[in-house]
């Protein structure tokens, strides 16, 4: 993976929280909106306190007489509440909607790729990336959003109504107000490269942990029980220390501007006692105890609306470390897509032909540039079987995924005429079945694990390739049978069985070209003849090409041809070492 | 409280910083309450004063200076103290729970390895609500409410009352009813995060096979499918929350009004003066911050239960095997004697049905058979990762039962069919298996195992990290890296499963051929169905759950 340039690192990703922010229409705005007019309605609600306070003060008027405006009061706070409340509900669905896009998004981009590109990065990381990176998405939406509308709105509109009633208070407020942006911008700074730091860490602890779990039998078996858990605490600290420094910046942001909150609320109060007692006289008429309260209640509350913005402040900066995080994983945050691809269903009508394969003067690099697969000429007759062998590490499984159409090459490949890579996907996909060096069970019951490819199959396709594997052989002890649940990665099987209930897969499917890499591995030489026989079966009609090192696979096949430093060698068949159980080739 | 009873005990250690956490967390609420009745009172008294300069301005004034700056220290104080104290606590929670996950070995079979990791790394998150955001406030607001309701029953008696009954339940009964509402919402997150891991997992680490499958499309679904669980859990949750902290602002509007009422009643019926009915309904409005805190923390407290739930459930699960109360030494040597174990894997199906063999010390034995006889399981009792449920599985003359597993594992190294190639580089790899074992000793096996030249023309040579899984490295030379780490353990005796799954023929019968002078002097024993040379001394054949035949 190439890094992205410095410049559009800075810029997707607020074009992506920008596009996050849209995606949840209605629910949005209202979320933005809602407590804007909450916020507006403080203004009647502190004058008919300073009112009532008033009233009872100065004029000494009971209760009794007081019974409306206390009555209003109440019913403005419960209309604020009711606001407030429908704002929340509509952020929380907007919030939801953006993650759940983002989420599609991810997955779908991630599943798009090609599995060398999966395979390079540390699931564990994925995972996080998909699950708690976008989750950290949630704060910039639910709170970060309507705070900065608040924010920027409400503390202007509380200082120009107060102007009138008291100008040297509303000037008091105008002035220490704009300090805090600044200071925060400041904090903020700081805040997020920490937040990025952060991010990273969280990253690696869940990867760490994925790594070390899968791996967890070998660590006890070499005693390395202190030693690991120690390892783990030690991440675990790294990422508290990495949080401590988020959080300082954050909590230090939010004290200054306390701060200056606090200066400017007492600013106004310092005032407006002086100026009851007649010690500073800056107006030409005195100061009524209603204007005076008046002031002081809305005092805060042109702060409250910076504080909050303060307080989630660190939402934004989580958004975007999170984003940071996405984009040095993904390369590219995708755009939003608006709606999943329905999954088309297969079409029941493709008919089974034996492909013809010609691959001339193919070259494939690895991921580094060193050369795998150097001018590589081979061609394949319709129903022809073909092995070819190679030591490990000698490019057998590269050759595999590229003529499996999983990873690129230089050179013509061509499938029935057809250059491969010109070949649509899905056409590809119907036409080749080809079984990986590292097959994946997924939890799920076995013949659910069988099904992989026809998820439709009936009961009794599933049995008989589920037979023709020999799986039957081993599930047929089980008390229940094909629909035992098997667990994550397979355990539960041992490698020979895991690898029958692959071949199990390949057998259900309707294909031309059959690539199979090291189809007998983990087994016996008996149950290898076995297999081999149903394999064999299977294959008549159509053209096969195997990867292996078992020279007993390597028997069965029409011809043979070894793989060394990047070239074929046609070489002759090994002998059947089970004479009386040669399948027909 | 099961999230509490998971906790507590490691939460000695970090008595001190929570006590000054909750400590630092009373200042500020008191002050800010303070702050907001002194400036009330004081202004009232100055707006109706007569008496002008002879008024005191300058107490009252430099105290609520005073009580705003000690509010922003020590909130300050409270968020890095309280924040620091939770993340120690969460780092020694992962490590005991990681701990116990070893005794749990092998784990596998019990869950999928993607709930495993939500399990350690969200689980554990969760419950940091319990302390950070969940106690602390509690009891910060319980004490400052009942301050305030003294307060309230000296001054306005009236209106004590129905503060202390507005806050209680603001405070109290509000978050209780929330946790309680919540609790299948919390599980359900908990729950539908782990799944959503797991079909992500499964959908990376099985991509190709869903590629050439052309299964891609419903992987996603099903990724999809967790993931809108998820988002509905976490909006009802965030529904209940946003019900909840109206109801507490509605609860604190009736209690301002009422205390309102009280308070002007009592002006007028010359009870109090003006300024102070005035201080104390500002004082009254400041004290319920303490309450929506506590309902934006109770959010947190029902899926921190959820995850205490499936945490104590890990903990209290049985471990594998039984530690001998009085373990034994083990005598020298590398001797090995089963006598007449029985073992029954699946639902009571027999796996091994009265093995009985013995391997003399330095001797390289053979143990071949079809698959899924049971080889496995001979190594895994070997190691005792298993117990037999009958006979005796002898290292030099003694059960292993009485051994200690730590000693036991000294003596015998099993490299496992499948062992992996750690996210690490090539020498932490192989120093898993003798953390002391100096560079040369490295190459040394490296050489063994054929991967000498493989390793020194990687770029960093033994400092290369190998990828997750090892898929940098082809599954034959992961292998050999796994194989090199067993050979570099100073166990007397090496137990190797599989060891050539995946090697080519050549390599195979090369690493065979090697293999007994390699160990020279230690026993082996190795499980395989590849066809071993002449020379490499005895094999054991394993058919139905029986030592067959015994040949040279």
């Amino acid at each position: 993976m190439t890094p992205p340039p410095a410049s559009a690192h800075a810029l997707r990703p607020r074009k992506l929280l920008g596009q996050l922010g849209r995606s949840g229409g209605v629910s949005q705005t209202l979320s933005m909106t809602m407590p804007l007019l909450a916020g507006a309605l403080l203004l009647p609600q502190a004058w008919l306190l300073a009112h009532v306070i008033d009233r009872a003060v100065v004029a000494g008027e009971g209760p009794q007489l007081l019974f409306v405006p206390l009555a209003v009061i109440a019913s403005l706070l419960a209309l604020r509440i009711a606001l407030a409340l429908v704002g929340d509900v509509a952020g929380i669905k907007a919030g939801e909607a953006g993650k759940a896009r983002l989420r599609e998004t991810l997955i779908g981009d991630m599943l798009g790729r090609s599995p060398s590109w999966t395979a390079e990065r540390a699931s564990g990381a994925l995972a996080t990336a998909v699950i708690e990176h976008v989750e950290a998405m949630d704060g910039y939406l639910t709170r970060y959003l309507p705070a900065m509308a608040q924010a920027a709105l409400l503390p202007l509109a509380f200082a120009v109504v107060i102007l009138p009633i008291d100008w040297m208070a509303a000037l008091l407020l105008l002035v220490a107000a704009p300090l805090i942006p600044v200071f925060m911008a400041l904090a903020g700074w700081g805040a997020q490269a920490a937040s990025e730091r952060q991010a990273t860490a969280l990253s690696r602890l869940s990867g760490y942990f994925a790594d070390r779990l899968r791996g967890i039998t070998t660590l006890k078996l070499f005693g390395r029980e202190a030693a690991e858990t120690d390892g783990v605490e030690r991440a675990s600290e790294a990422l508290r220390i990495r949080t401590m420094r988020v959080m300082r910046i954050a909590f230090l942001s939010s004290a200054v501007l306390e701060f200056f909150a606090a200066l400017g609320v007492a600013g106004v109060a310092l005032y407006v006692g002086l100026t009851f007692l007649h010690l500073v006289n800056l107006r030409s008429a005195p100061l009524s105890l209603e204007a005076g309260l008046f002031c002081l209640l809305m005092a805060p509350e042109v702060f409250a609306p910076l504080r909050t913005l303060a307080a989630h402040y660190h939402d934004q900066a989580a958004a975007k470390a999170a984003l940071a995080e996405l984009q040095k994983l993904f390369g590219e945050v995708p755009a939003l897509q608006s709606q999943t691809a329905p999954h088309r269903a297969p079409d029941p009508n493709f008919e089974v032909v034996p492909a013809a394969v010609t691959l001339s003067a193919v070259r494939v690099a690895s991921p580094t540039g060193a050369t795998v697969i150097e001018d590589l000429d081979l061609v394949v007759k319709p129903g022809e079987h073909v092995a070819i062998l190679g030591p490990s590490g000698s490019g057998k499984s590269t050759l595999l995924s590229v003529i499996a159409g999983l990873a690129p090459y230089e050179g013509s490949i061509r499938l029935d005429g057809r250059e491969l890579r010109e070949i649509e996907p899905q056409v590809l996909r119907r036409s080749i079945g080809a079984l990986g060096q590292r097959p994946t069970i997924f939890a799920a019951s076995m013949a659910e694990n069988i099904r992989l490819g026809r998820p439709q199959a009936c009961p009794t396709s599933v049995l008989r390739a589920a037979d023709r594997a020999r799986v039957t052989e081993f599930a047929g002890g089980l008390p229940q049978g094909l629909d035992t649940l098997l667990g994550d990665g397979g355990i539960g099987l041992s490698g020979g069985e895991l690898q029958r209930v692959a071949l199990a897969r390949i057998y259900l499917l309707e294909r031309g070209l059959l690539l199979l890499d090291e189809p007998t591995s983990h087994l016996d030489v008996l149950t290898e003849a076995r297999v081999l026989d149903g394999l064999c079966d299977f294959a008549r009609g159509r053209t096969m090409i195997v990867f292996t090192h078992s020279l007993a696979v390597a028997a069965r096949m029409d011809r043979c041809y070894r793989l060394a430093q990047g070239h074929l060698l046609a070489t002759p068949r090994p002998a059947a070492e089970w004479p009386a159980q040669r399948g027909a080739a | 409280m099961k999230a509490l009873a998971y906790v507590l005990p490691l939460v000695g250690r970090l008595r001190g910083p929570l006590l000054l956490t909750l400590g630092l967390s009373l200042v500020t609420l008191a002050a800010g309450v303070a702050l907001l009745g002194i400036s009330g009172w004081f202004l009232t008294a100055a707006a109706i004063t007569t008496a002008g300069v002879a008024f005191n301005l300058f107490a009252p004034s430099a105290g609520v200076r005073g009580l705003s700056f000690v509010r922003i220290l020590s909130r300050y104080g409270e968020k890095v103290t309280g924040h620091d104290a939770t993340l120690r606590l969460l780092s020694s929670l992962r490590r005991s729970t990681f701990a116990g996950l070893f005794r749990l070995v092998p784990v596998s079979r019990l869950f999928g390895r993607g709930d495993l990791v939500s399990r350690l790394v969200a689980d554990l998150d969760a419950l940091d609500s319990i302390f950070l955001v969940g106690l602390g406030p509690l009891a910060t607001a319980v004490m400052a409410g009942t301050g305030m309701t003294v307060l309230l029953a000296f001054t306005l008696p009236a209106a004590a009352a129905v503060y202390a009954v507005g806050f209680a339940v603001a405070t109290v009964g509000v978050p209780v009813l929330l946790v309680v509402a919540s609790r299948r919402a919390g599980a359900e997150i908990v729950a539908s995060s782990a799944a959503l891991r797991s079909a992500i997992l499964d959908g990376i680490e099985g991509h190709q096979d869903l590629v050439l499958f052309d299964a891609v499309g419903r992987a996603r679904e099903s990724a999809e499918r967790c993931a809108g669980r998820l988002s509905a859990a976490k909006a009802r949750l965030g529904r209940m929350t946003a019900w909840a902290s109206a109801a507490v602002q509605a609860l604190s509007g009736m209690v301002l009004v009422a205390t309102l009422a009280c308070g002007l009643s009592a002006v007028n019926g010359r009870a109090i003066d003006g300024p102070l009915m005035v201080g104390l309904v500002l004082a009254v409005v400041a004290s319920f911050e303490a309450s929506a805190v506590v309902v934006r923390s109770a959010r947190g407290i029902a899926a921190a239960a959820a995850a205490a739930d499936r945490l104590s459930a890990l903990a209290g699960m049985p471990s594998s095997i039984v530690e001998p109360a009085d373990p034994k030494a083990l005598p020298p040597g590398g001797t090995v004697g089963f006598e007449d174990v029985r073992f029954s894997y699946r639902d009571g199906a027999a796996v091994l049905d009265g093995v009985s063999f013995h391997v003399a010390e330095g001797e390289c034995v053979a143990i071949k058979g079809p698959s899924g006889v049971g080889k496995s399981t001979i190594a895994q009792l070997l190691v005792r990762l298993i117990d037999p449920a009958a006979g005796r599985v002898m290292i030099n003359g003694r059960d292993v039962r009485e051994v200690g597993s730590a000693a036991l594992r000294q003596r015998v190294a099993l490299m496992t069919q499948d062992a992996p190639v750690f996210n690490a580089t090539v020498r932490n790899n192989l120093l898993i298996g003798r953390p002391d074992a100096a560079d040369e000793a490295l190459w040394v096996v490296l050489d063994l195992v054929g991967m000498k030249d493989v390793v020194s023309h990687l770029a960093a040579g033994l400092d290369t990290v190998l990828g997750e899984g090892g898929r940098t490295l082809s599954a034959g030379q992961a292998r050999r890296i796994c194989l090199a780490r067993t050979l570099l353990s100073p166990a007397s005796i090496i137990v190797l499963d599989e060891p050539t799954a995946g090697l080519d023929v050549d390599a195979e019968r090369a690493f065979l051929e090697d293999v007994p002078s390699a160990v020279a002097g230690r026993t082996m024993i190795v499980i395989t169905h590849a066809e071993l040379p002449p020379a490499f001394g005895r094999v054991l054949e394993l058919r139905a759950g029986c030592i067959a035949a015994n040949d040279a």
